[in-house]
């Protein structure tokens, strides 16, 4: 078995893919249309295309459940997941250039440095560097 | 202050209070990232940073997760992937990161990737190309 997937959820497919790709970096890999206007939508990292996807995926708008847990997790500033970066403060210097809201400024806890955002698609994303 | 920052606060007051233990531990992680090619063992390691070797061993696996040899290896082979990728033979990638003999370079390789130095090079070069 190998892990090549992670799914993110989202609230809006086409904003999604805006934000990960136009102030994220990401990069397009699969768009699949898929019934009622959903797709079937990854990213790959620039840095490794051949690496782990993001599924984008539209489950609030279709699952109850979903749409709470990701709430509760907004509501609580937990993030949904995480991406590895070199340097956290030049990556918050870039995105905070472009417009992208943190609700955690770059922060040093034990061997990480993190900094947490906003996605604008229902979730918290959190940022690391290992020190 | 949300929930997630007072977890945060909280779990750093306990797992992260001994600032002397994380200056050792990032010290020394920074010091695998920029000797990673050279002879390094746990004794050059420990002689750096004046602790025991065993006493560093344990925190460098305490506050990362793995020991400095993993530590090590997984460093040495993100190393050569981007040697590889950017044309450089196996042999000369071997030693260029640090590792003493192709043979354990390529065993290594193929247990961490799934592939061999040279099966990679082949896939990422036709795919650039």
């Amino acid at each position: 078995m190998k892990v090549t997937l992670i799914s993110i959820p989202v609230r809006d497919q086409e904003k999604a893919l805006k934000f990960y790709t136009e102030k994220l970096g990401f990069i397009k890999k699969l768009d699949t249309p898929l019934d009622g206007g959903n797709r079937w939508l990854t990213l790959v990292s620039k840095e490794a295309q051949d690496g782990p996807q993001i599924l984008l995926e539209p489950a609030p708008n279709h699952f109850e459940p979903s749409k709470v847990y990701q709430d509760a997790l907004m509501e609580a500033g937990i993030p949904y997941t995480q991406f590895d970066v070199d340097d956290v403060d030049a990556e918050y210097e870039k995105l905070n250039k472009l417009g992208v809201e943190f609700s955690i400024k770059p922060t040093e806890m034990g061997t990480v440095k993190f900094a947490v955002f906003n996605d604008t698609c229902g979730n918290n994303i959190q940022i690391v560097e290992m020190l | 202050m949300t929930f997630y920052e007072k977890e945060i606060n909280r779990i750093s007051d306990i797992c992260y209070s001994n600032e002397k233990q994380l200056e050792t531990v990032i010290e020394t992680k920074n010091y695998i990232d920029n000797n990673f090619y050279n002879d390094l063992s746990l004794n050059v390691l420990s002689y750096t940073r004046f602790v025991s070797k065993y006493h560093l061993l344990r925190l460098f696996k305490k506050y990362y997760g793995l020991t400095p040899r993993q530590y090590l290896i997984d460093k040495r082979i993100e190393k050569s992937k981007e040697n590889l990728k950017k044309g450089m033979t196996v042999t000369e990638t071997c030693f260029a990161v640090g590792f003493e003999s192709v043979g354990s370079f390529s065993a290594l390789f193929k247990i961490k990737t799934g592939k061999s130095p040279a099966q990679f090079q082949k896939e990422q070069l036709s795919r650039s190309s």
